[in-house]
C-alpha cells in the first residue's frame, strides 16, 4: 500500500517552527554569501538568533491550541504525512527546550567566538538552525524514516559544526572522530530499524507495536536483535559507557558553544527519539513477559555503568572541557533511568521525571559551557587551573558558576536536587533498589569531583590578578542560566504541574 | 473583621532579608552605609508589625494564614505559609522593636570594628530567620528557620573569631544546641508519620490534638511532647543542655541582647506555646515541662549568685527567667508564660545594653574590678537601676506583674512546691541583682586608674536605646495585671479567672525586698560581710562558682565517655570501615585508570571497545535467555 504523504498547505501552518528555521537559514546563507568579506559577521548570528526565537514563538502557539483543543476536549494532536510526523505536546515540549537552548548557546557565543579561531563565522551562525530542524524532527516523528532523517540532519550538521576550527589539528581530529563514531551509530540504529521493518512490514511505530506481538512467538531471536542493535546504537549516540571514549575527545576538540550544543540539544535530541521509539515499540503485548523486561533491563545496566563510569573517569581530569564531557556522560546515565525503570502504574510519571531533569540539565550546561567560553577566551586554556582566582577575578560569574556546580552536584536547593530526587523516588517507587544506590553513591563521588572548581576559584590565587572580561551577551546566559537552576530548585512545583498538565502519555506518546 | 494588613506580614521578614542581600553583596564596599541600611530595614519591620499589632487590638481579629505550596508531590505536601495570630503579631512586635534598638545601639558599640558591615549582614539575617520562625504556619519552615537562627547564633557567638574562646564558646553552642534540635527533628518526622494526611501546620495539630483527641495514641503524643521539649530545652538554655547560653557571652554584647535573652532564647518558649495542645494532651508531659522549668529556674539563680562576670550573672539569669516561662508553660498557663516573654525580652535586653555600655567604657567585664561607676555614666546607672528591679520583681515595674501572674498560675494549679521554688527564686534574683548592681555602680571604683579615667558616659546613640527599653521595662507589665486581665485575653480569646491572690502578691513582695536588703546590707553597708557564708562553708560558694561542675561532668561522661567510645570505634573503623572506603576508593581510582587507558586517542580502541561491550551485553542479558 502506496499512500501519497504530500505536504498540503494546511500541514504548513503545523511544521511552521521548521519551515521558519529552513526559511532563515536559506537567507542567512545568501547574506553570507553576498555581504563583503569585511562585515562582521556577528550579525548572521543575530540573525540565526531571531530565527530561532521566531521558530520558538510558533512552537509556543502550537502548545497553546493544543491546550486550548484540550480544554474543548478536541484531539490533542494532529498527524501529517501519513502518520509520519506528529505535532504533539511530548514533541512540543522538548522543541522548545532545543529552540531555548539553541538560542542562549548562539547568544553566549557572540562576542566570545573570534575569527582568528573560527575563519567561517557565518557558517558558524547560521549552521547551528538546519542542526535544529534535524532535532526537532527527531522529537516529533512517529515513523523510523523520518526519525533516521532528522537524526541524519542533526549529525551532518553538527559534524561540519565540530570542525569549523578549521585552522587547528585538534577540531579536525575531532570532526573525524565524530563522523566515525556518528556513523558507526547511524549504521547499529539503521539494522535495528530494518529487522523492525522486516518482523513487522511497517516504519509507523503504531503499526510496528501492533504487529510485533504477534512476530514474538516465531521471531523472538530477531526481536531481541532488533532491539539490542537499537540499544547499542543509541549507546553510542547518547555516550553511554562503555561507549563513550569518543566524547572528551570531540567535546575538547569543538568549539566551546558547539560542545554545549552537543551536550544539550544533539543530546536531547537522541533522548527524545529513544523515549518515542521505546516506549511506541518496546510495549508491545507478548506472552513472552521476559522479552519486554530484558529490553529495559539493558537500559538500566547501561545507565548505571555510564553514571559510575562518567563520574569514575571525571574524578582525575585536569581539563574542564573533558571534565564537563563526562559529567554528561553521567548525567545520561541519570536522564536514561526514567525510561528504564519500565512504564508501571506506580510509575506513569517518567516524563515529568525525565524532562524535569533535563530542564535542569540544560541549563547547568549551558551556563557551565558559557563560563567555559569566557575563561577560555580570558585564559586561552582549558584547565581547571585556569578557574584560579576566578572569585577575585570575576566575583559575580564565580557566584553564578557555584550555583550551576551545585546543580550539576546535585545540591539543595537548585534544579539539579530536585530533579535527582525525583528520579530517585521513581526508581524507589518500582522497587529498582539497586539502581537507586548507584544513583545515590555517584551523586556523592560527584560532589568531589564538582567541587574542584569551587576549589580552584575560591581557594587558589591565580597567575594574574586582571579581571577576566565578561561579553554582554556571555554574561546574560550566564546570569539567566544561574537564575533558572535556583528557580528550579526553589520552586518546582510549577514546572512539575506545567509539565503535568500539557503532557499525558497516553495520547502524547503513543502513535495512532 | 478581616485584617488588612495581616496579609502583608510576609513583608516583615522580607526588609531584613533584602537587607541580608545587599549587605552580602556588596560587602567590604559599604562599612557604615551597610550599617544604616541594615537599620533602615529593621525600622521598616518594626513599623509593619507595629501596624498588623495595632490592627488586631480590640477586635476579634481573625488569624490569617496565607503562603504559597512550595512542593507538592504525592502524598507529600510542603507549603511555605505564613500565619498572623494575636500570638505571632505580639511575638512579631517584640522581635522587630528590640533588633531595631540593637541595630542602633549597635552603631556605637561596634563602630570601631573593621567587620561592621559582616556583623550588620549577620544580625539582618537572624532578624529575619527568627521572624521567618515566628510567622510559619507550620513545622517544617518553622524548623528551617529554627535551625537558621542556630546557624546566626553560631556566627555571631564566634564573630570575634580571632579569639579562641569565642570560637569554642560559638561551637559548644552549636554543638550542644544541635541536641536539642534532634530531639525537634524526630518530633517533628513523627508528627508527619502519625498525622492524618501528613499535615504538619499548627492549625491541624491543633484540630488533632485538641478536638479529636483520640487519633495519636496517648504514648506517641507524649513521646511527641517530650521531644519537642527537649527542642526548647535545647534552644532556651533548660537544664540540662543550659551548658551553652553563658559561653555564648562570649558575642558581641548587643548580640547578647538581641540573641542570648530577647528572643532566638525564647523561641523554646515560642515552640510550646505554639504547640501547646500537644503538651495539654499529655499530662506528663506538662508535669516534665514544669519540673524541668522550675529546677532550671531556682538552679541557675543560685549560680548567678556567686559569678564574678556582669555577661555571665545575665545569662544564668536569663536560663533561670526561661525556667520561669516553662514553669509557667508547664502549670497550663500560655498567657502568663508569654506576658514574662514579653516584658523579659525588655528588660533583659536593657540590661545586656547596660551591660555593653559598662563594658565599652571600662573594658572588663569583671565586676570586682567595677564600682563607682554611677557617679560618671548616670544614664546607665538609671536605666540599668530600672533593669535590675524590674527583673527581681519590684512593683510596680514589669517583672513584678509578670512574675506574679507565674506564681498566681503555679498555685492556682494546685502546685504548692512549684510555687515555693518560683518565691525562693525571686529572692535569690532579687539578691544576685542587687550584688551586681551594687557592686558595679555604688561604692568606689576598684580598677585600676587608666579604668577608671576611661569610665564616662557611652554615646547618645546607645543610651537612647537603653532609655526607650528602660521605659518599657516600667510599663510594659500594665497590659496585664490581677485587676485586668488584658493581655492574657487578647492572646487566648477567653478571659482567665485570676485574680489579685494576697499571698501570692506577699510573698513574691517580700522575697524580692528581702533579696535586695541582704544585697544593700552585704555590698553598701557592709553589716553583713558577703564572705560570711564562703567562709563557713566553702564548698558550697566553690559548688556554685564552679556551676555545679555541670561542665566538668559532660568533659568526663561525654567528651571522656564518648572519647574512650571513640577510640574502640576507631580500632573497628580503620580495619573494617577504612578498608572498605579504601577499597571503594581503590576501584574507582582503578576505574578511572581503565577509563584514561580506553581513551588513548586512538578511535580504533574505541570501536574495539563498543564492539566488546555491545557483545558482552548482548550475550548478558539477551544471551541467558536462548542457554
Amino acid at each position: 500500500m502506496i499512500q501519497t504523504n504530500t505536504l498540503t498547505w494546511s500541514d504548513t501552518w503545523y511544521m511552521a517552527p521548521e519551515l521558519a528555521l529552513v526559511v532563515a537559514t536559506l537567507v542567512l546563507a545568501a547574506l553570507d554569501l553576498a555581504l563583503p568579506r569585511r562585515t562582521n559577521r556577528d550579525w548572521i548570528g543575530w540573525g540565526a538568533l531571531a530565527g530561532l526565537v521566531a521558530a520558538g514563538v510558533f512552537v509556543g502557539w502550537h502548545i497553546h491550541d493544543l491546550r486550548s483543543a484540550a480544554g474543548a476536549g478536541e484531539q490533542t494532536y494532529h498527524s501529517l504525512l501519513g502518520g509520519s510526523y506528529r505535532i504533539d505536546d511530548f514533541g512540543n515540549l522538548l522543541k522548545l527546550i532545543f529552540l531555548g537552548a539553541s538560542a542562549l548557546l548562539v547568544l553566549a557565543s557572540l562576542g566570545t567566538v573570534k575569527r582568528e579561531d573560527v575563519p567561517i563565522k557565518g557558517e558558524f551562525y547560521y549552521l547551528f538552525l538546519p542542526a535544529v530542524v534535524g532535532a526537532m524532527v527527531m522529537a516529533s516523528s512517529a515513523d523510523l524514516i523520518t526519525l533516521f532523517l532528522g537524526m541524519e540532519l542533526l549529525g551532518i550538521t553538527s559534524y561540519i559544526l565540530v570542525g569549523v576550527r578549521k585552522r587547528t589539528g585538534v577540531s579536525g581530529e575531532a570532526a573525524f572522530k565524530y563522523v566515525v563514531t556518528g556513523g558507526t551509530a547511524s549504521a547499529f540504529i539503521l539494522y535495528g530499524m530494518s529487522f523492525l521493518y522486516g518482523l513487522t512490514g511497517s516504519t509507523n511505530l503504531g503499526a510496528i507495536r501492533g504487529a510485533l506481538g504477534g512476530a514474538a512467538a516465531d521471531s523472538r531471536a530477531l526481536i531481541y536483535a532488533a532491539f539490542f542493535l537499537l540499544i547499542v546504537g543509541f549507546a553510542l549516540k547518547l555516550a553511554l559507557a562503555p561507549f563513550h571514549a569518543w566524547a572528551p575527545d570531540v567535546y575538547q576538540g569543538a568549539p566551546t558553544p558547539v560542545t554545549s550544543f552537543l551536550a544539550v540539544v544533539a543530546k536531547g535530541a537522541v533522548f527524545a527519539m529513544a523515549y518515542r521509539l521505546f516506549l511506541n515499540t518496546a510495549y508491545f503485548q507478548t506472552d513472552d513477559s521476559r522479552l519486554r523486561g530484558d529490553v529495559f533491563l539493558a537500559l538500566a545496566v547501561l545507565a548505571a555503568a555510564a553514571m559510575i563510569v562518567g563520574i569514575a573517569g571525571a574524578l582525575k581530569q585536569q581539563s574542564a572541557k573533558r571534565l564537563l564531557a563526562l559529567s554528561g556522560v553521567a548525567n545520561a546515565g541519570v536522564l536514561l533511568v526514567p525510561l528504564a525503570l519500565d512504564v508501571t502504574d506506580l510509575h506513569a510519571s517518567l516524563f515529568s521525571e525525565f524532562l524535569y531533569y533535563f530542564i535542569a540539565y540544560v541549563f547547568m550546561n549551558v551556563g557551565a559551557f558559557a563560563v567555559l567560553t569566557v575563561i577560555l577566551r580570558d585564559a586561552g586554556s582549558d584547565k581547571l587551573s585556569a578557574f584560579a582566582g576566578l572569585y577575585h577575578r570575576a566575583p559575580w560569574t564565580a557566584v553564578a558558576m557555584t550555583a550551576l556546580l551545585c546543580s550539576l552536584a546535585g545540591l539543595p536547593i537548585t534544579g539539579g536536587f530536585f530533579g535527582k530526587l525525583f528520579i530517585l523516588f521513581a526508581s524507589v517507587q518500582t522497587k529498582a533498589y539497586w539502581l537507586a544506590a548507584i544513583l545515590l553513591a555517584t551523586t556523592v563521588v560527584s560532589y568531589y569531583v564538582y567541587f574542584s572548581f569551587i576549589r580552584q576559584m575560591y581557594m587558589r590565587t591565580g597567575d594574574t590578578d586582571g579581571k577576566v572580561a565578561v561579553p554582554v551577551p556571555a554574561g546574560i546566559v550566564i546570569w539567566l542560566s544561574a537564575a533558572a537552576t535556583v528557580a528550579l530548585g526553589l520552586a518546582p512545583k510549577p514546572v512539575l504541574d506545567w509539565v503535568g498538565g500539557v503532557y499525558s502519555l497516553a495520547v502524547d506518546f503513543v502513535a495512532r | 473583621m478581616s485584617s488588612v494588613f495581616s496579609q502583608y506580614a510576609w513583608l516583615v521578614p522580607a526588609f531584613p532579608v533584602a537587607a541580608f542581600a545587599i549587605l552580602t553583596a556588596l560587602g567590604r564596599s559599604l562599612s557604615r552605609a551597610g550599617a544604616v541600611i541594615a537599620t533602615i530595614a529593621s525600622l521598616a519591620s518594626f513599623i509593619l508589625s507595629l501596624i498588623i499589632a495595632i490592627e488586631r487590638i480590640g477586635q476579634n481579629a481573625e488569624d490569617y494564614v496565607g503562603g504559597i505550596d512550595w512542593l507538592r508531590t504525592g502524598a507529600v505536601n510542603i507549603s511555605a505559609g505564613y500565619e498572623v495570630t494575636n500570638l505571632t503579631s505580639l511575638m512579631l512586635v517584640v522581635v522587630t522593636l528590640v533588633a531595631l534598638l540593637v541595630n542602633l545601639y549597635s552603631f556605637g558599640y561596634m563602630a570601631g570594628d573593621g567587620r561592621i558591615s559582616v556583623f550588620y549582614a549577620y544580625v539582618a539575617l537572624f532578624t529575619a530567620s527568627m521572624l521567618g520562625l515566628v510567622l510559619a504556619d507550620n513545622l517544617a519552615i518553622l524548623y528551617i528557620c529554627w535551625e537558621l537562627v542556630g546557624v546566626c547564633s553560631f556566627l555571631l557567638i564566634g564573630f570575634w573569631y580571632q579569639k579562641p574562646e569565642a570560637r569554642a564558646a560559638a561551637k559548644k553552642a552549636f554543638i550542644v544546641t544541635r541536641v536539642g534540635d534532634l530531639g525537634l527533628l524526630i518530633a517533628i518526622l513523627l508528627l508527619f508519620w502519625y498525622m492524618p494526611g501528613h499535615a504538619l501546620d499548627f492549625a491541624s495539630i491543633h484540630n488533632v490534638f485538641d478536638t479529636q483527641s483520640g487519633i495519636v495514641s496517648m504514648s506517641i503524643t507524649t513521646l511527641i511532647a517530650l521531644l519537642i521539649f527537649v527542642g526548647a530545652v535545647g534552644k532556651s538554655g533548660q537544664f540540662p543542655l543550659h551548658v551553652w547560653l553563658p559561653d555564648a557571652m562570649e558575642g558581641p554584647t548587643p548580640i547578647s541582647a538581641l540573641i542570648h535573652a530577647a528572643t532566638m532564647v525564647a523561641a523554646g518558649v515560642f515552640l510550646v506555646v505554639r504547640t501547646f495542645d500537644i503538651f495539654e494532651a499529655s499530662s506528663a508531659a506538662m508535669t516534665v515541662v514544669a519540673v524541668i522549668g522550675a529546677f532550671t529556674a531556682i538552679f541557675a539563680a543560685t549560680i548567678g549568685l556567686a559569678q564574678n562576670d556582669i555577661k555571665r550573672i545575665l545569662a544564668y539569669s536569663t536560663v533561670s527567667q526561661l525556667g520561669y516561662m516553662m514553669l509557667a508553660l508547664g502549670v497550663g498557663s500560655v498567657s502568663a508564660a508569654m506576658f514574662h516573654l514579653f516584658t523579659h525580652a525588655f528588660f533583659k535586653a536593657l540590661l545586656f545594653l547596660g551591660a555593653g555600655s559598662v563594658i565599652h567604657a571600662i573594658h572588663t567585664q569583671d565586676i570586682r574590678e567595677m564600682g563607682g561607676l554611677g557617679r560618671r555614666m548616670k544614664v546607665t546607672a538609671w536605666t540599668f537601676g530600672i533593669g535590675a528591679l524590674a527583673l527581681s520583681g519590684i512593683p510596680p515595674f514589669s517583672g513584678f506583674w509578670s512574675k506574679e501572674a507565674i506564681l498566681t498560675a503555679a498555685l492556682e494549679g494546685d502546685h504548692p512546691w512549684l510555687f515555693i521554688v518560683g518565691v525562693v527564686t525571686a529572692f535569690f534574683t532579687a539578691l544576685y541583682m542587687a550584688r551586681l548592681f551594687f557592686l558595679a555602680f555604688a561604692g568606689k571604683p576598684r580598677g585600676n586608674a587608666e579604668q577608671a579615667a576611661h569610665a564616662k558616659e557611652s554615646p547618645a546613640v546607645m543610651t537612647i536605646p537603653m532609655i526607650v527599653l528602660a521605659a518599657l521595662a516600667v510599663v510594659s507589665g500594665f497590659v496585664q495585671t490581677p485587676f485586668k486581665d488584658w493581655l492574657g485575653e487578647w492572646l487566648t480569646g477567653e478571659a482567665s479567672s485570676h485574680g489579685a491572690s494576697g499571698l501570692v502578691l506577699v510573698a513574691s513582695i517580700a522575697a524580692s525586698l528581702l533579696g535586695l536588703y541582704l544585697g544593700w546590707l552585704a555590698f553598701v553597708r557592709g553589716t553583713l560581710r558577703p564572705d560570711a557564708v564562703s567562709s563557713r562553708l566553702p564548698w558550697l560558694s566553690r559548688l556554685l562558682e564552679r556551676k555545679y561542675y555541670i561542665d566538668e561532668l559532660y568533659q568526663l561522661v561525654f567528651a571522656g565517655g564518648l572519647r574512650g567510645l571513640g577510640r574502640a570505634l576507631a580500632v573497628f573503623d580503620e580495619a573494617v570501615v577504612d578498608g572498605a572506603v579504601r577499597l571503594t576508593g581503590y576501584s574507582v581510582r582503578a576505574l578511572g585508570r581503565l577509563n584514561t587507558k580506553l581513551q588513548n586517542g586512538q578511535i580504533q580502541t574505541y570501536g574495539l571497545a563498543a564492539i566488546l561491550a555491545a557483545v558482552i551485553l548482548v550475550l548478558a542479558i539477551a544471551g541467558r535467555r536462548f542457554w
